[in-house]
């Protein structure tokens, strides 16, 4: 089932939360809406479910207005932030109940019941579990009951508000992977809520940036990381270098240097370069145009990669460079040791269009 | 439909607010506001000087000054020993501690007429606490020590149960920084302990203040009941009553009803005051 | 995030470390001190009653609770129980959806008033239906034209009572539904069930220990009220006196074994009541400490 969601706007009091939000959804996509917290994305999704109203706009599910159909009849599943599990009921009680609430007409029989239970236990590898209740099981199992629970419905649509988000570094990182398995495997329209873009990158097809209750960018993870179209994505999408500079005849200064650049010409004169901390290449000598010097302050080894800390000769401002374990041995460096920064690509932004533009640095 | 939508905009997916609140709003009017109204305004036909005069009339006054007299020494009794109550149930263990705390409940639980008998009799010259302080001349039912007595009762589940949770939470980490200052217990005691518990300590005092001021059953078995010596306000309200003064009473009513209000936003701001701190 | 969920038992008592301990001695005093405190306030009135009560044998005592006023008594409190229990508990569960699941103007205000009958003078509050229905009150005439007796008659007690018992299961029921949220309801509903559903299956379950002690400490206060009833009864033997007054009216006339043996019954009651406290206390902890 496909979601269209036309120019939703919500306000609490005074607060927007939401403005001018447009957004398709295709079907059978995995899609996520990725923010810090207070930038509608919650508000956002419960608007979608029908747990809340919007003041304007409209909610389209496969081609028909679905802005007046109460949440029971949306057909949506969801999965709330601390799973809101029934604790008076077993877990078997608690992904049947969805089935046992249905008018006597529609509602299955109880060996049909206690089949489809039984199936959806399987499936999220929980069999075991049916007699326990919520209180005894851990966070990671607690999830993925409140999965099956919103799955026994055969929903047309998964919602998920920060699955993730109350549980442990390790147990987070194997769930997102099964959620991802899951989704293939069902093929269900999903959207989940995160606000952890590593989350979002790794498991989502496509990724909506949302800030202070405004879309700031729509695309694949791969989209969003590379081609960051607002300052906002590309600070929240990972860390960033910030480079005040000029651009100014196929160069870029920085400082004391001069960066050959590939593209670009029409650029505002000063500007604000963005580069990413592993776009930058470490040079043990070889000073001259092109390249930045500067000492090294701390090294941090964190686990694959090793995070470098600089400080610029020129103006004394800080840089973060991020090598992989093998670079930075075959490099040999050394706290105090002063090196030459080349990166390999500077982004800047038109003020006005908020559009961005990639300078390839020329390689010598 | 969009009837749905306005009310989903406004209260959320969950049906019922209208008729609950309806519901409670009517109900809470017909019980509580109107007849209280009711009496406000009957009280308003006696003018600002009749009312003045029925509610500073002597024996009305010598009543005042029981009433508040013998609940404030009810309510400082009850905030000393229901502390002590509250520390030794939180910090110490013994035998039947369980039903010692169940216990502390009774006052709330037993019928205040039985309550009444039950210390006339115990307190009277010949009953058992009684004839241990008649020798010493002293005499305690049928006096105003009597209405302190009962007061004292009535009131003392409120310290002990407002006390008690905040103990049980209280860091004990914080005792331990204090002891590693250099602190003794008592220090730590007054300085650490006590402030930390002082607004759950006022307002349990508070509690039992407010209850202990409209008390009526369990006082008049062991009060005496003699006027201007040991006649409490409730009481005298009955009497009025009795000798058809409505609007006597309903003065005498309506003055204790202010004070009630006055007891009540006092703890409301206390219970406020206590939940910031706990915070 | 624990895998396995909190022993159910948790002590109440602080185990204090070394430092925190206060000397032997100190700790017996006190000790001894709470202890004969209550002792001589609680324990000693209480045994009063029974022993009073069986002063004059078991026979006397159980002819005192079979004489046919006494039994008329327990009838009319029973009665008055029955009627005031049930109305302020749908009360409390309406008041406690409308204040804990929805936000809305005046919340704290209505709270404050819900609270009221609590610090209104028993005596006040059975005033102030005289002051209503009474033959002087605002609507007696009328009352009387067309034959209604309220006051010094039975509707009159029941209002008394209803009006002294009103807080008790909205107060327990509130600050419960508050801290339990709307979230389980709100999947109770996206999982297609109806509001009616949702509170049934969802909302009941999840406060039955609170309800049951609110109904418990209603019932109790119902049963033994004494001032507000008093002043509607009119103290007609047989006809509008409760237990409580009852105890009183033989209690005046020096009838102080028959006072007590009826009294007792009211002391068991409330031994019964706070039993039954105990346990759900100790019920309602367990929900909670389950739920985080």
């Amino acid at each position: 089932m496909s979601i269209e969601i036309n120019d939703v706007e919500k306000s609490f009091g005074r607060f927007k939360a939401l403005k001018n939000i447009t957004l398709n959804i295709g079907s059978g996509e995995l899609v996520a809406l990725l923010g810090p917290s207070g930038c509608g994305k919650t508000t956002l999704l419960r608007i979608i479910a029908g747990l809340e109203a919007p003041d304007s706009g409209s909610i389209l599910f496969y081609g028909e207005d679905a802005t007046n159909r109460h949440v029971r009849e949306r057909q949506v599943g969801f999965v709330f932030q601390h799973y809101a599990l029934f604790r008076h009921m077993t877990v078997f009680e608690n992904i049947a109940f969805g089935l046992r609430v249905r008018p006597r007409g529609q509602r299955p029989s109880e060996s049909e019941i206690r089949r489809k239970v039984h199936d959806l236990l399987n499936l999220v590898q929980l069999d075991w579990l049916a007699d326990r209740y919520p209180g005894q099981l851990s966070g990671g199992q607690r999830q993925r009951i409140a999965l099956a629970r919103a799955l026994a419905v055969e929903p047309k649509v998964l919602l998920l508000d920060e699955p993730f988000g109350a549980l442990d570094a390790k147990v987070r990182k194997d769930l997102r992977r099964w959620l991802r398995r899951l989704h293939d495997e069902l093929h269900v329209t999903s959207v989940f809520v995160t606000h952890d873009q590593e989350e979002a990158l790794e498991v989502a097809d496509r990724v909506v940036v949302l800030n202070e209750g405004r879309v700031e960018q729509i695309g694949t993870p791969d989209e969003v990381y590379d081609h960051p179209e607002t300052p906002f994505v590309y600070h929240f999408l990972g860390d960033v270098n910030l480079f005040h500079g000029r651009v100014h005849d196929g160069h870029a200064r920085i400082g004391e240097t001069q960066v050959d650049l590939t593209g670009g010409s029409d650029h505002p004169e000063s500007a604000i370069f963005y580069v990413r901390p592993h776009e930058i290449e470490i040079l043990r000598d070889g000073g001259g145009t092109g390249t930045i010097a500067a000492k090294i302050r701390d090294i941090r080894p964190l686990g694959a990669t090793v995070r470098i800390e600089l400080e610029r000769i020129d103006d004394r401002g800080s840089v973060e460079v991020e090598l992989t374990r093998d670079q930075f041995g075959r490099k040999g460096l050394s706290e105090g040791d002063k090196v030459y920064l080349q990166p390999k690509r500077l982004r800047t932004f038109d003020g006005n269009t908020k559009r961005e533009t990639t300078l390839e640095a020329v390689n010598r | 439909m969009g009837a749905l939508l306005a009310m989903l905009k406004k209260h959320g997916v969950l049906p019922g607010f209208s008729i609950t609140l309806g519901f409670t709003l009517t109900y809470l009017s017909l019980i509580v506001l109107v007849p209280l109204s009711a009496t406000v305004l009957k009280s308003a036909t006696l003018g600002w000087d009749g009312f003045w005069t029925v509610i500073t009339a002597p024996r009305v006054l010598a009543s005042y000054k029981l009433t508040f007299g013998a609940a404030l020494a009810g309510a400082c009794i009850n905030a000393v020993f229901g502390l002590l109550v509250a520390w030794v149930l939180v910090r110490y263990d013994f035998f039947g501690k369980k039903l010692v705390d169940a216990f502390v409940d009774l006052p709330f639980a037993l019928p205040t007429a039985v309550a009444g008998i039950a210390l006339a009799t115990l307190y009277s010259s010949k009953g058992w606490i009684g004839q241990i302080f008649t020798p010493l001349g002293i005499k305690i039912a049928y006096t105003p020590l009597g209405v302190i007595l009962a007061l004292t009762f009535i009131g003392l589940p409120f310290v002990v149960r407002t006390v008690q949770p905040i103990l049980e939470d209280f860091e004990t980490e914080l005792e331990e920084a204090a002891a590693s200052l250099g602190a003794n217990r008592w220090q730590t005691f007054q300085k650490v302990i006590l402030p930390t518990l002082l607004p759950a300590l006022l307002t349990g005092f508070a509690l039992a203040f407010a209850r202990a001021v409209g008390e009526y059953g369990s006082v008049i078995f062991v009060a005496g009941n003699i006027p201007m010596v040991s006649e409490i306000t409730p009481l005298l309200i009955i009497t009025k009553l009795e000798q058809y003064d409505y609007a006597g009473a309903t003065a005498l009513a309506v003055s204790m009803l202010i004070v009630s209000f006055g007891l009540l936003l006092a703890i409301n701001g206390l219970q406020r005051w206590s939940q910031l701190r706990r915070a | 995030m624990s895998s396995i969920a909190l022993p159910s038992s948790i002590s109440r008592t602080r185990t204090a470390s070394r430092t925190n301990r206060e000397p032997a001695l100190v700790r017996w005093l006190l000790t001894a001190l709470a202890l004969a405190f209550l002792f001589g306030f609680l324990f000693l009135p209480l045994t009063v009653v029974f022993t009073q009560a069986l002063g004059k044998g078991w026979a006397a005592y159980g002819a005192a609770l079979i004489e046919p006023n006494a039994l008329s008594a327990m009838w009319l409190t029973v009665l008055a129980a029955a009627i005031a229990v049930p109305l302020n508990l749908v009360f409390g569960i309406a008041a406690a959806w409308a204040i804990a699941k929805f936000e809305f103007p005046g919340k704290s205000l209505l709270m404050t008033l819900i609270d009221l009958p609590f610090s209104v003078s028993p005596v006040v509050s059975g005033l102030i239906y005289v002051l209503l229905f009474g033959l002087q009150g605002w609507l007696g005439p009328w009352l009387q034209e067309h034959d209604i007796k309220l006051i010094f008659a039975v509707p009159g007690i029941v209002l008394a009572t209803i009006f002294v018992t009103f807080p008790f299961v909205a107060r327990e029921l509130v600050p419960l539904m508050q801290a339990q949220g709307t979230e389980e309801e709100e999947a109770a509903i996206v999982l297609g069930a109806s509001g009616w559903q949702a509170f049934w299956r969802v909302t009941l379950p999840n406060v039955k220990w609170g309800l049951l002690y609110g109904v418990i400490l209603c019932n109790a206060r119902a049963m033994g009220e004494f001032g507000a009833v008093s002043v509607v009864s009119g103290h007609i033997r047989g006809m509008t006196n409760t237990i409580p007054l009852h105890v009183e009216i033989l209690y005046n006339e020096y009838n102080s074994a028959a006072a007590f043996a009826v009294a007792s019954v009211l002391a068991l009651l409330a031994l019964v009541t706070l039993a039954a406290k105990s346990i759900l206390e100790w019920r309602i902890k367990q929900q909670t400490v389950d739920r985080s």
